[in-house]
């Protein structure tokens, strides 16, 4: 039988059986974390880091990704701190700086209040979010790709570089990776790399109203729909 | 040979993929690297996807997935060797073998490798040879330990 938990978060009661995570539960109730590498029905691994909330425990708040939190009873979450909100667009920031081609990221970006990116834009084509590894090996069970070495060196590769003769050829990983997207205008050359912000104008709605949620209307950009 | 050597790692191992990291352990000992091929029998022996076998040895530092020299000169770059002049000790070493760092020398007998601190920072620069350790170098110590590396090299193939 489900169990169910009560929990608050933002201040809202909020119900969710027992084993969902945070982000989950705050989905549920319309409550929208930004977030990144999560992926319905996959395992969480915490890559991405633009999820984190604030988990109030005995009066002391502690900071952790809302992905790989479980609900727990009584627990209290506030996911739009102040505190939150500046953690979350320096996170944001530094995956611009990092990746500034993925439209996802750029969009990311703005709704997380970038304004600009005070970080040398590195350009690289992968923020190892870990999307395509997981789908390859838990929906599709075929583990024809995955992490590969380790600190800066980590990359995503198929054994011994050469494809797998495990891929199906499904393609889950391209239609999950945030790269596949670029910004509306096009790739950014190297050395011409920007904060893209052309969809900020939509923001100036919830500047007014900070109630108003723009998240599912920019989160289109992303195909959220996709997954 | 390297066929018969994997088999007798493997041995009595089959099918326990819980045994991955003490068999790449085995034959990064026995065969100084891991190729791809004992990665591929690993993986089938073991029953553990191949995607694994390399994540897990591309992973450790003690995992080498290129062939080594028969003689590893790693050299600290820690902090405390590093203020202790250990950019001019690797570059000394790269000139001297004209090999890069993880590559091997022509004569196939040396390696340059770098850790980031031994744990004997006091003793810096340090170098280890073959994990013994060399402590206080500098370039004409280094030069010396080369060269007697080499001998010992060159003797040895003549006794074979
Ligand atoms: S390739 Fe794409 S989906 Fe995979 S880790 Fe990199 S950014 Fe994420
Ligand atoms: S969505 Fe939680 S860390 Fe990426
Ligand atoms: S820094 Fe070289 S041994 Fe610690």
């Amino acid at each position: 039988m489900l169990q169910y938990i009560n929990l608050k978060i933002d201040g809202v009661n909020i119900r969710a059986a027992k084993g969902t995570t945070v982000l989950d539960a705050a989905f549920e109730y319309g409550i929208c974390i930004p977030n990144l590498c999560h992926v319905p029905n996959l395992s969480n691994i915490g890559a991405c880091r633009i999820c984190i909330v604030e988990q109030i425990v005995n009066g002391r708040s502690k900071v952790t990704t809302s992905c790989t939190l479980l609900v727990q009873e009584g627990m209290i979450i506030k996911s739009n701190t102040d505190k939150i909100r500046n953690l979350r667009r320096n996170i944001a920031e530094l995956l611009v700086a990092q990746a500034p081609n993925s439209k996802a990221i750029q969009d990311i970006a703005v709704r997380c209040g970038v304004k600009k990116v005070r970080y040398p834009f590195r350009n690289e084509k992968c923020v190892l979010c870990g999307r395509c590894v997981r789908a390859c090996t838990e929906l599709f069970r075929a583990k024809a790709i995955g992490f590969v070495g380790r600190g800066k060196n980590r990359h995503i590769d198929s054994p011994f570089g050469v494809l797998s003769e495990f891929c199906k050829r499904c393609g889950a990983c391209i239609d999950l990776c945030p790269m596949t997207i670029t910004p509306c205008s096009g790739p950014m050359k190297p050395g011409k790399e920007r904060l893209c912000g052309e969809c900020e104008s939509q923001l100036y709605l919830s500047d007014k109203t900070p109630d108003h949620c723009v998240w599912c209307e920019l989160g289109k950009g992303f195909q959220c729909g996709r997954y | 040979m390297s066929l018969n050597t994997m088999a007798s790692i493997i041995e009595g191992r089959r099918s326990q993929p819980h045994q991955l990291i003490e068999v790449l352990q085995d034959v990064q000992e026995q065969q100084g690297y891991i190729s791809e091929d004992s990665m591929r029998v690993i993986s089938k022996d073991l029953g553990v996807p191949p995607m694994e076998v390399f994540r897990v040895a591309s992973f450790y530092k003690a995992f080498s997935l290129k062939p080594r020299g028969k003689n590893v000169i790693t050299v600290c770059m820690g902090t405390a060797c590093h203020v202790r002049g250990a950019k001019l000790i690797i570059n000394q070493a790269v000139g001297q073998l004209k090999v890069q760092p993880g590559e091997v020398t022509e004569d196939g007998l040396f390696t340059i490798d770098q850790v980031n601190c031994l744990g004997a920072c006091a003793l810096g620069p340090v170098v280890t040879e073959n994990g013994k350790c060399h402590n206080h170098m500098n370039s004409s110590k280094l030069r010396k330990l080369i060269k007697s590396l080499k001998n010992t090299g060159t003797e040895e193939t003549a006794n074979d």
